[in-house]
């Protein structure tokens, strides 16, 4: 207890140095939980929780594609996208490296939180199966932090900034930038619980949240920039779509 | 993307193997992994993966590249719990006032999430390594995952490839002119090219239902159908998971 009073700035300074090895390495997947991490009964308890959100995506794309054709199609490509987006290195300048955004904010607009965390566990499965991103094991927990968490915190607050007419672009941003530090959130949570053995889970847990400060803090940013860049992009070149996808209402995509 | 090059396109003992047969082996090796109170078990099923990986010639590369994530998560792990938990203090140095403790307890704590996370890890390495995806499909279909989502799993599998091919396209475009020489034109190119993207899954949508209907498509995707499973698997993969069993059991 001594070393943890006496050296409260020394665990703050080792959090953020490790922080910035962490992402040192090329592909470093910060909002994914490794395969292995979480004990078996965590891993349970967090594939316990998503199976009913997954469920909930399923039925919606049954309802969804039994009007429309083409929707199926649709979830596929845009599972498709934001696995792109979620391996694609951008570069964070507080940690002078790069990680990657999650892209669940833009799929949680786009398409709704329910089938975006559709979305997020097919494009998670095959980044745990393929490039050892994430895991099967932990892909329950990471469909709870970046698919559930993700895709309602960037759906909920782009339909609240929306409903008091603030503008798209930020909208989008805001958007974005929380469903990126939503996860992030989750994320600290899912490992400070699965980790911590017998240790108390709060003191574990802020360390957690510490450490992914100098990453996740800018990347956020960087995030609702992204995701305010394409609600702006589809805008200005196809508002029939975002009309489409009850982003908007008709009246407002008349440019 | 270089580690999604087909390494089971190599004909190897492994990927004769029926997938369902390796996807039923994978989950219960990995549940014993997970559920295993020490670092002999995971260390034990390393080195057997790694074997297994050495025997189906995976290139050293690829195998560093899904490996040095995982065995750096692990290395930051260790140092946590080491430096941060723990009563048992092992030892203690004071550098410029600041008294650093390292704890025995945290350290085996430490080492025994290390041993999980390298144990998961090579078990599903040899899967993706051996076993073609749609295979894997096939595999998940028999285990009655719902063919609605089997069916997302491949039209994104598919489409990854070539939405990745206009990615990189816009992306050298906007390179070339100097759409990330500052970190606000580059925050604008990044928004640029999702928002692309977007766009291109929404109009190539359109274009692959039509191709789809025009080829019988009705809302539903044919899947594999399975083969009867081969006794001699069936028996062999029953000895590895019993011999397992035993070794997670002392």
């Amino acid at each position: 207890m001594k070393f943890q009073i006496s050296n409260f700035k020394f665990q703050i300074i080792f959090l953020f140095i490790s922080s910035f090895f962490l992402f040192l390495v090329d592909n470093a997947h910060a909002m994914h939980i490794s395969e292995g991490i979480l004990p078996f009964n965590w891993a349970l308890f967090w594939s316990v929780i998503a199976v009913p959100f997954v469920a909930w995506g399923l039925y919606k794309l049954k309802k969804l594609s039994a009007i429309d054709l083409s929707f199926k199609p649709l979830v596929g490509l845009m599972a498709a996208v934001v696995f792109i987006i979620s391996c694609m290195p951008i570069p964070v300048p507080t940690a002078g490296t790069c990680s990657h955004p999650c892209g669940t904010g833009i799929s949680g607009i786009l398409v709704g939180p329910a089938i975006s965390i559709l979305i997020t566990a097919v494009a998670l499965l095959i980044q745990a199966l393929f490039l050892a991103h994430g895991g099967l094991t932990t892909w329950g927990a990471d469909i709870v932090s970046m698919g559930v968490m993700g895709s309602f915190a960037g759906y909920l607050t782009f339909k609240a900034l929306r409903s008091i007419k603030i503008n798209l672009a930020v909208s989008g941003f805001m958007a974005g930038l929380f469903a990126d530090w939503a996860t992030y959130f989750t994320t600290s949570v899912e490992l400070a619980s699965g980790i911590k053995g017998d240790s108390e889970f709060m003191p574990l847990f802020w360390k957690i949240l510490i450490a992914f400060i100098p990453t996740q803090l800018p990347l956020g940013i960087l995030e609702g920039a992204m995701t305010a860049g394409m609600v702006i992009l589809l805008y200005k070149k196809r508002p029939d779509l975002l009309v489409k996808m009850r982003v908007l209402k008709a009246e407002e995509a008349a440019i | 993307m270089e580690i999604f090059n087909e390494q089971f396109k190599k004909d190897h003992l492994l990927s004769r193997v029926d997938a369902r047969v390796k996807l039923g082996v994978s989950l219960l090796v990995l549940a014993m992994v997970l559920s295993y109170k020490g670092l002999a078990f995971p260390l034990l099923i390393l080195c057997v993966s790694l074997a297994v990986c050495v025997r189906i010639k995976i290139p050293l590369k690829v195998f560093l590249l899904r490996f040095s994530e995982p065995v750096f998560i692990a290395s930051v792990v260790i140092l946590l719990k080491f430096l941060f938990s723990g009563q048992e203090a092992m030892f203690s140095i004071k550098i410029s006032g600041v008294i650093i403790t390292g704890h025995k307890d945290g350290l085996m704590d430490g080492l025994q999430i290390a041993g999980r996370i390298l144990g998961a890890v090579s078990v599903v390495a040899v899967l993706g390594f051996s076993t073609p995806f749609t295979e894997i499909m096939a595999a998940l279909s028999w285990l009655k995952f719902p063919k609605s989502f089997i069916e997302i799993l491949m039209l994104a599998y598919r489409y990854i490839f070539v939405l990745l091919e206009d990615a990189m396209v816009i992306y050298n475009a906007q390179k070339n002119r100097l759409g990330y020489s500052s970190i606000r034109r580059g925050l604008g190119s990044f928004g640029a090219l999702t928002g692309s993207l977007v766009l291109k899954a929404f109009e190539n949508s359109q274009n692959i239902t039509t191709a789809m209907i025009q080829r019988g498509y009705d809302g539903n995707m044919p899947m594999m159908k399975h083969k009867p499973f081969r006794m001699s698997e069936v028996i062999a993969s029953a000895a590895i998971i019993t011999a397992m069993g035993i070794i997670w059991k002392m």
